[in-house]
């Protein structure tokens, strides 16, 4: 039995099966919902409106969030939406997955060119009667080389190489260790790498070009897998109920890697062939997922990972289309929740060969810190929950376009700034932070987190407000990241005062206001000129790990060296916790 | 007679959250020899339960139910010891075994629960984090618990409410205990689905839950 839904404004017609969740129908069909809560009918992010068909009765809590997202009776939630009948529905432009662009590093990072694959083109000398000497060790000399590792393929084509040539060849060296392939002719300009932020919500990659050392594009689309569950531990959740679904997991975030590498290699024109070298920073669960490892040992406590440093892998081995000898290099995991992107984010940053004191932070739904102290590092985690990203706020969202991304104050109210100048459709955690300490300066909103207006909101423009549920989101938000701080600097018998740099990775880009993170007490205070923004540190460390492969070891060390601050096993963190929750400066 | 002004000042302490003033009424009882448990019922609750309204509200969050709830105890770590020696047993409104389930570490929520179910007369063991399911079962056959109440933070712990729920069927104690399932991740959805006898969504919540399934009027 089967029922035929049609799709508004997407003009698409799909049968389904009867009995099925209309959440999984849109799936198959490809239409990008915002399944943000994973189907458990609790984010109200997956409203759809039935023009005609049966309007099923409201699941509990449902109708409630109908009404905070205020929209008409006609509409219903995906997820809880079992198809009875043919339907004609129209999905809302709020609930449908933007389009994104790419993040990109806000720093240069300082690394000596040194990549990770080399090309020599040489023309060989003939071997003589007298000496009789071996072809590969011919080939070894003329590239001034060390005995390399070779693959036995390599040496089998080796003299048919030289032959076909005129003994004109391109020998290509990985690490300066390890004899990739010997190339007919000179092939040495064509050498290229991807680096990857493999990010939970977004990937960004860039194409380098391995000979110069220079970015030839950039790519970023929505991790395919945010249809089954936004945050990690919803898609470590699905994982863990079978290694059928870890293998959704993994064939969606490969089939998006491979795109990207395929939208590269096109607008640069050239072959996938000619990427030699991937490399991949991501967190703990994605690197896992696409790796194909189990994640129960991160799904419960004491939340260890499988691997923390790994050789590289063979890409054809993992499933990614690039040169059939290719390699990929995964970066780094510190523990299970400070991954391989805040690995990869302190390599590029240079934050872990500085000697101030100084703070890293990537504030996402996880928020990473790491503290430097005399050379010593600690990293720690704390859930900062999606308030930073939109997602639980009720006209929040991610920093698509239509994103109030910044607030000002204005004489009659605020003035709102949007991703690209659209009209403004939702607030993402930048215009949130701005627009609740601007509140807070002008008494709307006390130091407690109580809205004070007659109308328990605080209107950003004539259709958007945020209500008293959305500013305790970001006191939590705010509070764990504050909590997390305050731990650490205090268990370094350290004050904010103490700190002479503070650097910001992540999606807030350089869009998060330092003044306003100060008054809220997100950051600590510390004079504006210490903060530095390093936007996708995560893509600078997975470019730094192709064009300077030294940096890869350093990074391996870090990890292994750094010491891990857990929060929640402290007994004060949750009077800090608590106490953290309050807007207000501190030192 | 006590006087109402002298109550009031009680409610009020709770209310506002002041564990010093609290405990110094509280002496300002025993030491009157005021009828204790009417201290406590027209005095001290009213106190925590308008803190509850006020959450519900909206302008009370959590850095203000912790306080109160702390004046609360402040009062009672005065008030059983004297209740007890006059044998007038306080009375519990009920016993509850309450935990953060194995696997699972975070229980800043269940500490807040059991903070309000304390200040709401509740008897409360609290198992801590990351606690085996046999062990909320045996606590709870041990002390006789009216209720048991897991709380799961992650998707991926929440699994184990269900496994509890399966077990006590298994062993046929599934009517001997009303289970209260509660955490970021955990919907009345899923407390209908896997049997469970209640789901609160807050701290609050949980403690008028707790009072109507006791059969008491809130």
């Amino acid at each position: 039995m089967s029922a035929t839904i049609e799709i508004l404004p997407l003009a698409k017609k799909v049968k389904v099966r009867k009995k099925a969740f209309l959440s999984e129908a849109l799936r198959e069909a490809d239409v990008p919902l915002s399944l943000y809560c994973q189907g458990r009918g609790v984010c109200g992010k997956c409203f759809i409106e039935v023009m005609d068909g049966k309007l099923p009765f409201f699941q509990p809590g449902e109708e409630e969030l109908l009404k905070r997202a205020g929209l008409s009776p006609a509409h219903r939630l995906a997820c809880q939406f079992v198809v009875e009948s043919d339907l004609r529905l129209r999905i809302p432009e709020r609930s449908l997955l933007g389009r994104v662009s790419v993040l990109e590093p806000a720093f240069e990072v300082q690394l000596s060119f040194d990549p990770v694959i080399k090309k020599y083109h040489v023309l060989l000398p003939r071997p003589e009667i007298a000496t009789a000497e071996a072809e590969l060790d011919i080939l070894l000399q003329a590239i001034k080389s060390v005995p390399l590792r070779v693959a036995l393929p390599v040496v089998q084509e080796l003299p048919a190489v030289l032959n076909r040539s005129g003994r004109q060849v391109t020998a290509v060296v990985r690490e300066g260790k390890e004899l990739m392939t010997v190339e007919p002719g000179d092939t040495s300009a064509g050498v290229y790498g991807i680096a990857f932020d493999l990010g939970t919500t977004t990937l960004a990659a860039e194409l380098v070009d391995l000979a110069s050392g220079r970015t030839l594009g950039r790519e970023a689309r929505l991790n395919s897998q945010a249809a089954y569950g936004a945050d990690v531990v919803s898609r470590i959740s699905l994982a863990f109920e079978g290694p059928g679904r870890a293998a959704i997991l993994r064939r969606a975030v490969l089939s998006d890697m491979n795109r990207i590498i395929r939208a590269l290699a096109a607008s640069a024109g050239l072959s996938p062939d000619l990427i030699q070298a991937v490399s991949v920073a991501g967190n703990t669960a994605m690197n896992h997922l696409l790796l194909g490892l189990p994640v129960d040992s991160l799904a419960v406590a004491p939340f260890n990972p499988v691997f923390s440093t790994l050789p590289d892998l063979p890409a054809s081995e993992l499933g990614l289309e690039i040169h059939p000898q290719g390699k990929v290099y995964i970066a780094p995991n510190i523990r299970s929740f400070v991954g391989g992107d805040t690995s990869a984010g302190l390599a590029a940053s240079g934050f872990s060969e500085g000697r101030t004191t100084a703070l890293y932070l990537d504030l996402g739904t996880n928020g990473e810190i790491v503290l430097r102290k005399g050379g010593k590092l600690w990293a720690t985690s704390t859930a900062a929950g999606p308030a930073f990203e939109g997602m639980n706020i009720s006209c929040g969202m991610l920093a698509l376009p239509g994103a109030i991304y910044k607030v000002e104050a204005d004489l009659n109210g605020f003035r709102c700034g949007t991703v690209d100048g659209a009209p403004a459709k939702g607030v993402c955690g930048t215009g949130l932070i701005d627009a609740a300490s601007l509140s807070l300066e002008r008494g709307l909103l006390t130091p407690q987190g109580q809205v004070t207006t007659a109308s328990r909101t605080i209107p950003l423009t004539g259709s958007l407000a945020l209500t008293q549920k959305d500013i305790r989101e970001l006191q939590l938000a705010a509070g764990a990241v504050k909590a997390g701080i305050r731990m650490m600097l205090e268990a370094n018998g350290l004050k904010a005062g103490d700190l002479e740099e503070v650097m910001i990775a992540g999606a807030f880009g350089s869009y998060l206001s330092v003044e306003h993170s100060i008054r809220l007490g997100l950051l600590p205070e510390v004079e504006p000129r210490l903060v530095r923004f390093l936007g996708n540190a995560s893509l600078a460390g997975a470019k730094a790990f192709l064009v300077s492969f030294p940096s890869r070891k350093k990074a391996e060390e870090t990890a292994a060296k750094i010491e891990h601050f857990s929060l929640a096993s402290r007994p004060a963190f949750q009077e800090v916790f608590v106490s953290s929750l309050e807007f207000r400066t501190w030192k | 007679m006590i006087k109402q002004e002298f109550l009031d000042k009680m409610t009020a302490a709770v209310a506002n959250g002041y564990p010093q003033e609290a405990e110094g009424l509280a002496r300002q009882a025993v030491s009157q020899g005021d009828d204790l448990s009417t201290i406590i019922e027209r005095g001290f609750v009213p106190g925590i339960r308008k803190a509850g309204e006020l959450w519900e509200k909206g302008e009370y969050f959590l850095p203000e139910l912790v306080s109160s709830a702390e004046a609360m105890k402040a009062a009672m770590t005065v008030l059983r010891p004297e209740m007890e020696k006059t044998a007038s047993r306080s009375g519990t409104r009920g016993k509850i075994v309450i935990g953060t389930i194995e696997g699972d570490i975070h229980d800043i929520g269940k500490n807040l629960v059991t903070a309000m179910l304390a200040a709401n007369g509740f008897e409360v063991h609290d198992l801590g984090a990351n606690v085996q399911l046999q062990s909320f079962l045996d606590k709870a056959l041990e002390v006789g618990a009216d209720f048991i109440g897991l709380s799961a933070l992650l998707t991926t712990t929440m699994i184990g409410q269900r496994r509890f729920m399966e077990m006590l069927r298994a062993k046929g104690l599934d009517k001997k205990f009303k289970v209260l399932v509660g955490g970021a991740p955990v919907t009345v959805r899923w407390a209908e689905e896997i049997g469970a006898a209640g789901y609160a969504e807050n701290a609050v919540s949980a403690a008028g839950l707790c009072r109507r399934l006791m059969g008491e009027r809130t």
